[in-house]
């Protein structure tokens, strides 16, 4: 290790080792002041990304050795705590000596789907509560488009020149149909198309799939944490599960919505618990006005036990807003999940 | 639809939705225990061919008897191995047209007769599949080859019927001192609609006029009613079976027996009061409880072999202690139970579900059919499917329609 208080940073190129999830390595040279992104992107690596601006998150790694620093020159959304767990983001990362990352996705996701864009046509748009949208759109035939459950697309807002990213709740089975699950908010440019301008078989421009927010392959018990719409990948996951061959592994869907009323996609979740004898549910509310709705009262992180996570091995899915995903992570570290088996997809409403 | 999202009812899940999963099934459930031959069915020296659930599978029996399961493609040109028996060892399977040769226990290529120095050799293989044998029946597990641990056999086989569902439980299948005899052959239906024909309590109308009920002068009722949710039980015995079970107990008086129909004149003749009990197990096997006489016991297998075709199996199991009761048994069986039960009456529900096929696959029939009262455990047993299935089985590669 170098001494870091006598050399300035990043005076000369470094050697970076990529691990990918699949047990491939590739090796990146980083320019004295590049980004490792950028670096892996000049020599053809693909690597997931979206925002390349530190705040998307999209594009996380685990340093596994050697010395890389987040560029404290640029606002990041990682917290000090994952900081200190070796989280970094690779489009705002500098190298100040030779290391390696571990990538926790395998080296042909981007090779075998990359992000395409197309024209879809809006089949439906249906309020399945007072404040959730599901939207329905169908991509055109013969387009090369496929995606993994849990990955997003970006969606852009007709009439405007706004983008806005929603997770597939659907299966890729289900192509050309794309179902996604969209929260109203006061004034936002795509609650205003959904609630007073679409109608059946309008275009919508459709990039994608992006993300890295994919279902592994595990015989642990998965954890599964979703704060609101962020239901959508994680429906999109237990619909996998139960499609996949070998025995499936126990599940426990902790889901939470703001209050009961505002609580949607109950019964679609509970069906996934008739359907799966493997699946437990936890539905929750922070604020509960109606007792016999049956919801406990809380946040999806915190009605979490030990008894959860008793499993050494436990996976997680989070899929929330960006304090859900922080409170999940410290949660689940608490109860002895290790760190590098939570996998997790933030979205902040717009 | 107007102008923005439509509004949805708060309950917008259909009763369909429920058993999705069943739904998709068409070529039926895979990672279970299915029968695939009758003992008999496969000697020494023969390879036998069975499709299950769109599974092509060679049987064939190898050193001190034992029957392995074997893909039944050679993985060379793709013909199947069973249709020209060629057995030169009793630890390999080979193919007829090269001489592809396949251990029996891993599915690996050991050599080619026509091409011995290939170097194919221990590279390629065919995949295996697990069996049991036991009472004149072999049974394979169709699924993924990766599903490990393969759950028992008694997991997808109805319960033993415990002392307190019956002070006189019938023989179970797999135990010692037990008859066990059958027939099976193919109906031309989908294997969802021979389960659901199979207990459906309003189907003994089909029976009325048999020869067997008229001729023992039972009284079989036009339709058995169910007066309560009790009537149906759900039995989920951890890691066993799966069923469900009508309760025609006398005793607990769960049904109305239907004997006339006041606007029609009809009426049921028999005098005989007769007692039976019928349960369905996932994947799809029938028990009815002192059938086709009190004691005994029938079973039912809807084998799914395709999309439009199952494997009626028909087995009649009773205790048997002692060679004398072997041999009472075996009279029994050649000149009552297999001509009159097996054939006599139950060729009446072959002929129905047979008739419904084409409502089912060509009429969307799934979404169009008119339950009634009587259907409660239909539906019951379609949700059990749904949620205790170990897979859903694709359509294989092969498969021309479309599904």
């Amino acid at each position: 290790m170098t001494d870091l208080r006598s050399e300035p940073a990043s005076a000369q190129a470094h050697e970076i080792i990529l691990r990918f999830e699949d047990g491939v390595e590739k090796r990146i040279t980083v320019a004295a002041g590049e980004y490792v992104l950028d670096a892996a992107l000049r020599q053809e690596i693909a690597l997931v990304h979206q925002c390349r601006s530190g705040s998307c998150s999209t594009c996380v790694a685990q340093m596994m050795d050697g010395d890389l620093r987040m560029d404290p020159s640029r606002a990041h959304s990682l917290i000090p705590a994952e900081i200190v767990q070796g989280r970094r983001l690779l489009c705002s990362t500098l190298a100040h000596a030779d290391s390696s990352v571990r990538l926790d996705y395998p080296s042909d996701l981007l090779e075998e789907a990359g992000p395409k864009l197309f024209s879809a046509t809006v089949e439906d748009a249906a309020m399945v509560s007072d404040t959730v949208v599901r939207l329905v759109l169908k991509a055109p035939r013969g387009i090369d488009f496929a995606y993994h459950s849990g990955q997003y697309v970006r969606v852009k807002v007709p009439g405007t020149d706004q983008w806005r990213s929603y997770s597939m709740a659907s299966l890729p089975r289900d192509l050309p149909k794309l179902e996604f699950l969209i929260r109203l908010i006061l004034g936002g440019a795509m609650s205003e198309y959904l609630t007073a301008r679409c109608e059946p078989g309008d275009e919508i421009e459709v990039e994608g799939p992006l993300g890295a927010f994919i279902l592994r392959e595990s015989p642990a018990p998965h954890v599964f944490v979703a704060g609101g719409t962020g239901v959508a990948p994680i429906i999109s996951m237990l619909d996998s599960i139960r499609r996949r061959s070998g025995v499936k592994p126990p599940m426990l869907l902790s889901f939470g919505c703001a209050s009961d009323s505002q609580f949607f996609y109950r019964d679609e979740v509970e069906l996934r618990a008739a359907w799966m004898p493997q699946l437990r549910l936890r539905l929750s509310a922070d604020r509960v006005e109606d007792p016999a709705s049956g919801l406990v009262q809380g946040n999806p992180v915190q009605v979490l036990t030990p008894e959860d996570a008793a499993d050494p091995d436990t996976v997680a899915y989070l899929c929330g807003p960006p304090p859900m995903i922080e409170a999940a992570r410290r949660r689940l570290n608490e109860l002895g999940v290790d760190p590098e088996h939570i996998y997790a997809e933030q979205f902040v409403a717009s | 639809m107007g102008v923005g999202a439509r509004k949805v009812a708060a309950k917008a899940v259909s009763p369909h939705r429920e058993y999705e999963p069943y739904l998709e099934a068409k070529w039926g459930l895979k990672n279970h225990w299915y029968p695939a031959a009758f003992t008999h069915e496969v000697p020494d020296k023969l390879v036998k061919g069975v499709m299950i659930a769109g599974h092509e599978i060679a049987l064939r029996r190898g050193k001190g008897g034992k029957v392995y399961a074997l893909a039944d493609r050679c993985a060379h040109r793709g013909v199947r191995i069973s249709k020209k028996s060629m057995c030169l060892t009793d630890e390999h399977l080979t193919c007829w047209y090269h001489g592809f040769t396949y251990g029996l226990e891993d599915g690996v290529l050991k050599t080619i007769l026509a091409s011995p120095d290939d170097a194919q050799i221990g590279k390629t293989r065919i995949r295996t599949y697990p069996t049991h044998e036991k009472n004149g029946m072999i049974w394979v597990f169709v699924g993924d080859e990766d599903f490990k641990p393969v759950p028992p056999l008694t997991s997808d086989l109805p319960m033993r019927v415990p002392k307190e569902y019956d002070p006189n439980p019938v023989a179970f299948i797999l135990d010692d001192n037990t008859f066990v005899r059958g027939i099976h052959r193919t109906g031309d239906s989908n294997w969802r609609l021979a389960v659901e024909n199979g207990f459906d309590p309003g189907h003994v109308l089909i029976h009325y006029d048999n020869v067997f009920i008229a001729a023992t002068d039972r009284k079989l009722a036009l339709g058995w009613q169910p007066k309560s949710p009790e009537a149906v039980e759900v039995i989920d015995l951890p890691e066993g079976p799966k069923g469900i079970m009508n309760r025609y107990d006398p005793h607990l008086n769960l049904y109305n027996y239907i004997n006339e129909n006041a606007v029609t004149g009809m009426k049921v003749y028999g005098k005989q009061e007769y007692y039976v009990r019928t349960s369905m197990w996932v994947p799809g096997v029938l028990l009815v409880e002192h059938w086709p006489v009190t004691n005994w016991a029938q079973y039912e297998f809807y084998v799914p072999i395709d999309d439009t075709h199952h494997e009626y199996w028909e087995i009649i199991v009773g205790h048997c202690n002692s060679e004398e009761d072997r041999k009472e048994a075996e009279f029994k069986y050649t000149n009552f139970f297999e001509p009159l039960g097996l054939l006599e009456f139950n060729n009446r529900d072959l002929f129905a579900r047979e008739a419904m096929q084409d409502f089912y696959e060509k009429m969307d029939g799934w979404n169009q059919e008119q339950l009634c009262k009587l259907d409660a455990v239909v539906v019951g047993w379609r949700k059990l499917a749904a949620r205790f299935n170990r897979g859903i089985q694709a359509p294989p590669p092969g498969a021309d329609r479309k599904d």
